[in-house]
């Protein structure tokens, strides 16, 4: 059996920036696994731009910021392997993979960085009445139709759920000559951040809809129509449907850390975030087990991925170095009143140099609020919010002497001014 | 010139073509869809039943027993999916007590084995089932319940057929059948068919096919069932659970799949047209009724809906006879147990029926044996990689959530009554039908059938006729 210190299980925006951090902090004997033929991820289908302002301080492309990454990966000279799909970690930290060039084969990692990604709510999921004709697809798998494979999924189309992926393909659509009808989202505020329903909706006079959903669908074979309604509190509304005549329907419904084979692992998940609870050095229960990126909680910007990501890099470094320190106690981060989750969910003062970020995710639309920061109950600080949303995320940093002031725990709510 | 002639590819039409390959005649399917086993057989509860529900003496119960007893050596024959988990019918009040205590004697009266039926108080339910609800008080256990996985069956039952020299024409709906001097004309929108004698095994359309040619004493009526499906990684109860039967049927059940999803369901709901779409109404009943006898469900496992109709019959009882034209073959009605019922009912309308209108000499060279299906996720690491060897397709996983390699898809577009959509891959190896619905490998199985089909992919179909995915091209060669 072949060893490595840290094994990168997915070769996407986190997988890349991890394992240059990992090699960075000079533990070299890494191997990326990536399953697709290209590393990249999902990135190489986000053609458009607005990718890198925070890493790089420029607006790049999808394609263009995996570039940066997948170069100084080869001229670091990490290995790494493509068409390849893990199948199996297991917690002695064995890591089973397939591919065409291999067939089934077992190695043995130090380490391991689970950086999965995400997959998409999709038509079943959300279980909307009608039959199940063709042209109900995720917006993710049409944006690889039309920016990988070249092929449009629809001329008429309408789109469901207002995360960023469906604003960025009704924007995208009609460029490629299609006619976007419409956005509905079934909550009263969008999924998608602000600057892309500006960009992608609002510049192309393409409405949206909010507190609206698409109630049936028409069409046996193929899809006809769709009838979308508006909602009271998820209720649809009598007397308030609209029909629309669409070949094809696109769900941005919102995503889901892939975790398959973690949860098999035996590696525990947050019931909000879906993916593992984890640590201040990102380590999920099963020690030398680290995730992060959208496998671990589904960020709004690939820059994060990229911070969060070099942070997990940096610390399964250190635990195949022998400097992590695993038994040591720990206090946990409740997300409180107003906050939906907290990553990560605990942390150890002895692993944190000086500061540490906390990200959040709100429950609701505020405006001129204040994020309470209480240890073991005691108010610690208050930090101003002028406007919060759950689709954009939120950071909080604590330095070392805040969390080794707490005993027990350090909750974080909202509290109106 | 077919010597038989079956109209209808479901799981009874499947039965009869493979029962029909044991002899020297010449056999033709024709189905009307673009796919084996698309409506009834598609979407149902999988269950083998053990034939404890039927009424004495009525066929369903005949062939029920019948049925359940040859599963397990068809299953092994034609390498079919089935799941020996036990059923448990469920009561919770002392009404349906005292109904269970009906079914009790009546599973005898129907000729269940003495192990093959027991009751059980509630400490035995629960210590078998955790997730039951605290309202059951007592149940029936019938220990002789499976699961299998119905399509499956159809498809192997069809191949098997053709392997065996069988026929099989999609895309052929029958709008017409004549009958001359000693055989009869079929006629498809496309094509013209002659067969000496010709079974109507087209479930709900069984009636309409019937009135075409035979005097029709029955109706059939579509009842649609709708159904959720469960997460494979949820375990919520190990045996089909039953709540007790009423008037109205079965009831709502929680049945563990052979892959390792839940379904929920099914509603029963005599509809007109709308025989394949899920409704609110339909979806919310089965949340209120399901927590009679299960809890703990988790909704937020639910990976799809579904709806299916069963083609119910006015007799309430199966129809299995030959009309009042001489070798034109009624086998209508075959709603629940049908299923389970098929290869029996399968065996006397060919040994019955058909064997009174022409000349059956045995088939000498039938092999009853289907050709294995490979099943990556069931084989050991040696095996993989002996496969591997032979053909490394067998180690390009296109489908993660389920792992289903290239080779597997690959097979299943070739085998005969092969894949030849999207959908038909989905569900013959399952890729995309975890929980991510093909999001990620739907553009992958696409290219596959585009390149194994010899068509470009701007035809390949998602599912049905007229069910193009691809609706333009965006980049120039």
């Amino acid at each position: 059996m072949k060893n490595y210190d840290v094994v990168i299980i997915g070769g996407g925006s986190a997988g890349l920036a991890a394992a240059l951090e990992v090699n960075k902090n000079g533990v070299k004997n890494i191997l990326v696994i990536e399953r697709d033929q290209e590393l990249g991820g999902i990135l190489l289908q986000c053609i458009h731009n607005g990718f890198g302002l925070k890493v790089f301080k420029e607006e790049l492309t999808g394609p263009e910021y995996a570039e940066r990454f997948v170069n100084m990966l080869k001229e670091e000279g990490i290995e790494f392997k493509l068409n390849s799909m893990v199948t199996k970690i297991n917690k002695d930290k064995t890591v089973e993979y397939a591919n065409s060039d291999e067939g089934f084969i077992q190695i043995q990692a130090k380490a391991i960085i689970i950086t999965t990604g995400c997959y998409e709510r999709n038509a079943g999921a959300i279980s909307i009445p009608g039959n199940r004709p063709s042209g109900v697809l995720t917006a993710g798998t049409a944006q690889k139709y039309l920016n990988i494979d070249g092929y449009l999924v629809g001329k008429k189309v309408f789109i469901l759920g207002s995360g960023d992926i469906g604003l960025i393909m009704a924007r995208r659509m009609t460029l490629e000559g299609a006619e976007v009808i419409g956005v509905a989202e079934i909550l009263p505020f969008s999924g998608g951040l602000q600057r892309n329903i500006v960009q992608c909706l609002e510049d192309y006079n393409i409405p949206l809809y909010l507190s609206h959903t698409v109630t049936e669908i028409i069409g046996k074979d193929k899809i006809e129509g769709i009838k979308v309604q508006k909602v009271d509190n998820f209720v649809p509304v009598p007397n308030t449907e609209m029909e629309f005549e669409v070949d094809a329907l696109l769900l941005s419904v919102g995503l889901i850390p892939e975790n398959g084979i973690s949860e098999a692992a035996g590696i525990e998940l947050h019931p909000r975030t879906k993916g593992p609870i984890v640590n201040e050095s990102y380590q999920t229960n099963i020690e030398g087990v680290f995730a992060c990126g959208n496998a671990l909680h589904v960020h709004d910007l690939v820059d994060f991925v990229t911070t969060e990501s070099r942070k997990a890099g940096e610390k399964a470094a250190k635990y195949v170095k022998g400097e992590y320190k695993d038994n040591v106690e720990r206090i946990n981060l409740v997300a409180k009143n107003g906050i939906s989750y907290i990553v990560p969910q605990m942390v150890s003062s002895e692993n944190v140099d000086k500061t540490i970020e906390l990200f959040m995710r709100v429950t609701d639309v505020y405006k001129n609020v204040e994020f309470v920061i209480k240890q073991d109950g005691k108010e610690l600080k208050r930090i101003k919010k002028k406007h919060l949303a759950p689709a954009e995320m939120e950071k909080v940093i604590l330095t070392k002497s805040q969390i080794e002031g707490a005993n027990k725990e350090i909750t974080i709510e909202v509290e109106a001014l | 010139m077919y010597d038989v002639l079956i109209i209808g590819s479901g799981i009874t039409g499947a039965c009869i073509s493979r029962e029909m390959s044991k002899y020297q005649a010449k056999t033709i399917i024709i189905e009307k869809e673009n796919d084996v086993a698309q409506k009834a057989t598609l979407a149902n509860s999988a269950i083998v039943h053990s034939g404890h529900d039927p009424i004495p003496g009525t066929l369903k119960a005949k062939f029920n027993i019948l049925g359940n007893r040859m599963y397990k050596q068809m299953s092994e024959e034609l390498d079919i999916p089935l799941m020996e988990c036990g059923g448990l019918v469920v009561a919770t009040t002392l009404e349906e007590e005292k109904t269970l205590d009906m079914l009790y004697a009546r599973a005898f009266e129907n000729g269940l084995k003495k192990s093959e039926v027991k009751l059980l108080t509630k400490d035995e339910v629960k210590e078998k089932e955790p997730n039951i609800s605290d309202h059951v008080t007592k149940a029936l256990s019938l220990p002789s319940t499976s699961v299998t996985y119905p399509l499956e069956a159809a498809i192997a039952n069809i191949e098997n057929a053709m392997n065996n020299g069988v026929e099989l024409a999609t895309n052929e709906e029958v709008i017409s059948i004549v009958k001359n001097k000693e055989h009869f004309e079929v006629f498809t929108k496309r094509n013209k068919y002659e067969a000496k004698v010709v079974i109507n095994a087209s479930g709900i359309n069984a009636e309409n096919i019937s009135k075409m040619i035979a005097k029709t004493n029955f109706t059939i009526s579509p009842r649609k069932g709708e159904y959720y499906v469960l997460d494979k990684d949820v375990t919520l109860v190990n045996s089909v659970i039953y709540p007790t039967p009423s008037e109205k049927g079965k009831g709502v059940l929680v049945t563990p799949q052979y892959h390792g999803n839940t379904l929920l369901g099914p509603t029963s709901e005599f509809v007109e047209n709308d025989t394949e779409s899920t409704t609110k109404k339909g979806l919310d009943y089965i949340k209120v009724n399901i927590e009679k006898t299960v809890t703990n469900i988790p909704y937020n496992k639910i990976i799809r809906s579904f709806a299916g109709s069963r083609p119910t019959p006015s007799t309430k009882d199966f129809i299995i006879e030959e009309s009042n034209i001489k070798g034109f073959i009624n086998v209508a009605g075959i709603e629940s147990p049908g299923l389970t019922a098929a290869p029996a009912i399968a065996r006397y309308v060919v040994e019955g029926i058909v064997a009174n209108n022409i000349d059956l000499v045995e088939n000498k060279n039938f092999n009853p044996y289907r050709k294995k299906v490979i099943r990556m996720n069931e084989l050991s690491d040696e095996e993989k990689n002996e496969l591997y060897k032979r053909d490394s397709r067998f180690a390009n996983i296109i489908c993660r959530c389920e792992s289903i390699t290239e080779g597997e898809i690959i097979e299943a577009i070739h085998r005969n009554c092969g894949a030849t959509t999207v959908t038909g891959v989905k569900n013959r190896v399952r890729a995309g039908a975890g929980r991510c619905q093909g999001g990620f490998c739907q553009p992958e199985v696409l290219k596959i059938l585009a390149r194994e089909l010899k068509i470009d992919p701007m035809e390949v179909l998602y599912s049905k006729k007229d069910s193009a995915i691809l609706k333009a091209k965006t980049k120039g060669e």
